[in-house]
């Protein structure tokens, strides 16, 4: 135990990778061996969680710093190291993507008839690589698990997709790959930096977050870097307007593949905000303020008028994406704390509730093998128990009280309102587009007479996807009725990521040692 | 040029330290020479014993050269200055006799498959292998050029070795008379560079040059250059590229691995010998510097971006890794930029050279498994549904090409990591910029394989190939390789930096 307890993070970071090594040996060739395959890729999974949820027990919610730290060498010639911990940030998005582990992998129990095998390993894969993503502290490794994402989803998207799955793969992995290429030339500039200021090699984020860089301007070293650093999280946000490879990725992706790249991908640009480029370049971040805050309010009504024609209601949902990642954009950029809290929350929401409206799609799709919407009417006749489900995530998306999502949009509109309140009222009418395009895509699926022959024989929700859509819908009403539960393990983390990414922490970090933060949080 | 007149006893023995710096070359070399008498002998079916024996060769090769790398503090001048034994030429001499052994690994079936099953194959790979070294220490123009013909010879024969294939021959033909044409003009230049100096050897040269410092003579210029376009021409930098793709394409699948990983590592580990020694980056003065990075700026440039653009269009496999294979020379001229400037100096070369060795070698061990008759079978839309056919060698691909694009956790990320932080360090963030926009276009060629053999669906139901216990081997080596360099890069960069160090 006193191992596990040094390495928890470790062990959980690769728990599901060496769980899907093992997999591969499963032999898939009868319909048994196929679902012992499916049974122990779903226990990986939630023995992943369980870990997990001992983390969120071990996480002391005092502590604003990196904590559960482990450290080692890995290319000391130029100061690289593995070096993973966590704060409040990272805790409840690790928490997130393991919690929706084992929803993903149960839901795909149907819908994946074809090489299961290398399915269920490239989920576990992709596991890995997010929850990498999460906690690594050097920002090489953070650059090699970022990275590394690519693989399992370009996999999972070009064999599993639909029919246009090579071209939205391909889309996908070239249009990542262009903007974390940039930002790997600025992760070299800050390596070299820190060798010039402090004498030493290293790239690890609390070294680097002592760097003094040049902000005066737009043509200053903190500008171009933040524009790198952006260019790869805008991307992945996807903020308007680079978003145009997400339609495609989720509509082509297998219903497993989109609620992953829904609920944790897309975090993964917030979070870098948060983690790298806000703290790394604070005056930068002021500089371009106004801009992104223009580029989120136009991303929210934007997202939310295109979704609102969309005959497709999983295209429907996927530009409903692009809106809801408006509101965690401009709540960032509005540098205060009840905007950023709000953001925080409002990726989490979004991962549950857009997450929920994906598993929702595919179980429909699996029935009738269309997603037009045209092609549906009357569906609560013949589906309660969907319909009362689907009603659920679809109040939860457009934020009404008592859900999530009104947590989250509440508090950035209010946080905005201080920064910019012309951005606040965008924003503001967004929700009011937002209302519009998910309730009149539901009256149209949901309700009137049941038009087609084919939908009057649709069987409702069996066992095994009330078991997908129940967790969700609990984390919906839990997130919406009990906020302060999440927020006692994230607020200290938060107002330090202010701190930072407003340049007041400065001082007090450039006095103490480099890598001693990390230690102390060990308790050595 | 008194040696020649007169008869200096210490310059014909050898101490006992040189003798043991010779060791590999000479082994190699009486494994040659066995392996021809073994080839002679026909009655005896010498496909084996001369197979044998050039493996044993190149194991033996390998192990006396890694335990100079080990005992060896410094370098040891051989012939009167002519050689020179070193970290940086023993790490040179494994990496080419490990790519020539895994060529031969490759060839056993391939050659018996496509009935060219004859002994002098295995000892023209071994000649040129030996080339490669002898290039690799070389430290006199004139031994330089010998070496340098020495494997250029051999391998063209080895590119028309499928005598009654057209495309063979008109490979072998181009290659033959471009190559020649390349080593005249080094040769050239050499000579241009012998008349001003009154040397062939390098290091005096450096002296001349140093003696010169408000500039140089114009013949001398005259000189340098030929020479230096001489070593763009062999490793295949545009403008001087022409070449490559057509003796790429025709050349049989397994020579074609060895010329992109061997051919390749040589030319550049004697450019870049021949480029430090003659004061590149420390010694020469500031106008002559900036000359050079000037010239090699801006062949790097135009060498990644058509290597890149072109190779997008390619369906042909070997004609796509021909024009990825120049790029890749790009890169690896960036690394060479940046050496002056950067505190890694040139190991992110040799390392890049190594990763890319590895994951090239690795991926033509897969098209030699998956040729068909004369070469047949390597399109594009032949590999439709590999997955399904041989997933494991898919597999093997996949990490190949994931390397060469630069993703983690391969060989290929690695090296490309360090290699642009050098860049960076040195200053040439343009440079970078360029390099890393070239290599995100590299991504859709490479991935654009994957596609096809993961998302596509065969047309018809082709056949398996059949797999052999060497390829195989061969293979196996290659992924492990490719994954061990990506995922703990520390032990092979601190190899690396000890190579470049000696220099």
């Amino acid at each position: 135990m006193a191992w596990l307890d040094s390495h928890l993070l470790t062990t959980t970071l690769f728990l599901p990778l060496v769980w899907a090594i093992f997999g591969l040996m499963i032999p898939t060739g009868t319909p048994g061996g196929r679902a012992t395959l499916r049974t122990w890729t779903l226990l990986g999974s939630i023995a992943t969680f369980a870990l997990s949820l001992l983390i969120y027990q071990r996480y002391d919610a005092a502590g604003a710093e990196f904590q559960l730290a482990e450290a080692i060498d890995w290319l000391p010639a130029l100061g690289i190291s593995y070096q993973v911990g966590m704060d409040g940030i990272s805790l409840w998005l690790f928490l997130l993507t393991t919690f929706l582990m084992p929803v993903a992998i149960l839901s795909s129990y149907q819908a994946i008839e074809h090489r299961e095998r290398e399915y269920y390993f490239l989920l576990l894969f992709l596991e890995t690589a997010m929850l990498g993503a999460f906690v690594a502290l050097d920002v090489f490794l953070f650059y090699v698990f970022w990275e590394l994402l690519l693989i399992p989803m370009y996999f999972l998207i070009g064999i599993w997709g639909g029919k246009d799955r090579i071209y939205a793969a391909m889309k996908f992995f070239l249009y990542t790959l262009v903007g974390s290429l940039l930002m790997l030339v600025a992760i070299f500039y800050l390596a070299y930096q820190h060798k010039v200021q402090f004498g030493s090699y290293s790239t690890t984020l609390i070294d680097l977050y002592r760097l003094r860089l040049p902000g005066e301007g737009y043509a200053s070293a903190q500008s171009l870097l933040f524009l790198a650093f952006a260019l790869a999280f805008a991307i992945k946000v996807p903020l308007f307007p680079l978003h145009t490879w997400l339609p495609d990725a989720h509509v082509q992706a297998p219903t497993a593949g989109s609620v992953i790249l829904a609920a944790v991908l897309l975090k993964m640009g917030g979070y870098g905000f948060m983690r790298f480029a806000f703290p790394l370049f604070p005056q930068a971040v002021l500089l371009y303020q106004v801009h992104f805050l223009a580029l989120g309010a136009i991303a929210i009504v934007y997202g939310a008028w295109v979704a609102m024609v969309q005959p497709d209601i999983k295209k429907l949902v996927a530009y409903s994406s692009v809106s809801h990642m408006g509101y965690v954009v401009i709540g960032l950029f509005s540098l205060n704390p009840v905007a950023a809290m709000g953001s925080y929350y409002q990726m989490l929401n979004h991962g549950i509730s857009t997450g929920a409206l994906f598993l929702l799609v595919g179980m429909i799709y699996e029935r009738r093998h269309t997603r037009e919407i045209s092609a549906f009417g009357g569906i609560t006749r013949v589906m309660p128990l969907f319909a009362v489900a689907f009603m659920i995530v679809t109040l939860s998306s457009i934020a009404l009280p008592g859900t999530n999502g009104f947590i989250g949009e509440f508090l950035i509109l209010l946080g905005t309102w201080q920064a910019s309140r012309a951005t606040a009222v965008v924003a503001a009418l967004g929700v009011i587009f937002g209302a519009v395009y998910m309730l009149w895509m539901f009256q149209r699926v949901m309700f009137g007479p049941v038009n087609h022959k084919e939908n009057e024989s649709l069987k409702d929700l069996s066992f095994r996807e009330l078991a997908v859509l129940i967790p969700m819908i609990v984390a919906i009403f839990a997130m919406g009725v009990f906020p302060n539960f999440f927020f006692s393990k994230l607020d200290p983390s938060i107002s330090r990521f202010l701190e930072r990414s407003t340049g007041a922490a400065l001082k007090v970090e450039a006095a103490s040692a480099p890598a001693t933060a990390v230690y102390a949080a060990k308790g050595e | 040029m008194e040696a020649l007149t007169t008869i200096r006893p210490e310059l014909l023995t050898l101490t006992d330290g040189q003798l043991q710096a010779l060791m590999p070359y000479f082994l190699v070399f009486g494994g040659i020479s066995l392996a021809i008498i073994a080839s002679v002998l026909r009655s005896l079916k010498p496909k084996w014993p001369v197979f044998i024996l050039g493996m044993l060769t190149t194991i033996a090769g390998i192990c006396s050269a890694s335990g100079l790398l080990g005992s060896q503090a410094g370098s040891e001048l051989i012939f009167n200055g002519m050689m020179v034994s070193d970290a940086y030429s023993n790490f040179f001499n494994i990496v080419f006799l490990a790519s020539a052994a895994f060529t031969l690994l490759s060839s056993f079936r391939y050659l018996d498959h496509e009935q060219l099953q004859h002994p002098e194959y295995y000892v023209l790979v071994l000649f040129s292998a030996l080339g490669m070294m002898l290039m690799a220490s070389a430290l006199d123009l004139i031994v330089l050029f010998i070496a340098l013909e020495l494997m250029s010879l051999s391998v063209y024969v080895l590119v028309g070795f499928r005598r009654a294939d057209r495309r063979c021959n008109e490979a072998a033909m181009k290659y033959f008379i471009l190559g020649s044409a390349a080593s005249a003009i080094l040769l050239y230049g050499s000579a241009l560079l012998y008349g001003m100096t009154g040397s062939t050897n390098i290091r005096d040269i450096l002296a001349f040059v140093q003696a010169h410092p408000q500039g140089l003579p114009v013949v001398y210029v005259l000189g340098a250059w030929l020479v230096l376009v001489g070593f763009l021409f062999k490793v295949a930098t545009v403008p001087f590229h022409m070449w490559m793709p057509d003796v790429y394409e025709g050349a049989p699948t397994p020579v074609t691995g060895f010329m992109t990983t061997g051919l390749k590592a040589a030319a550049f580990a004697a450019f870049v010998r021949v480029l430090i020694s003659a004061g590149y980056g420390k010694g020469l003065v500031t106008a002559v510097q900036s000359h050079f990075h000037d010239i090699l700026w801006v062949s790097a440039v135009l060498t990644m971006l058509v290597g890149n653009i072109v190779a997008l269009t390619q369906v042909n496999l070997k004609r796509m890794l021909a024009y990825s294979s120049i790029a890749h020379s790009g890169y690896i001229l960036v690394g060479m930029i940046a050496g002056p400037g950067s505190e890694q100096g040139y190991a992110p070369v040799v390392m890049y050279l190594v990763a890319y060795a590895v994951m090239n070698l690795g991926a033509f061990v897969v098209l030699t498994i998956l040729a068909g008759r004369d070469d047949s079978g390597l399109n594009l839309q032949d590999l439709a549904g590999l997955s399904r056919r041989h997933p494991w060698l898919s597999f093997a691909m996949g990490v190949f090409m994931f390397s060469m694009a630069g993703i983690p956790p391969t060989a290929g990320f690695a090296a490309k990591y360090l290699l642009f932080y050098s860049a960076v360090q040195a200053n040439e963030i343009p440079l970078v910029i360029i390099a890393v926009l070239c290599s995100a276009i590299s991504v859709y060629y490479y991935l654009r394989v994957l596609v096809y053999i993961y998302m596509r669906d065969p047309a018809g139901s082709p056949a398996a190939s059949r797999v052999s216990v060497w390829s195989l081997v061969a293979v196996s080596a290659m992924v492990v390789l490719t994954l061990q360099i990506g995922i703990l890069p520390a032990k092979m960069v601190s190899a690396a930096k000890k190579a470049v160090t000696s220099l």
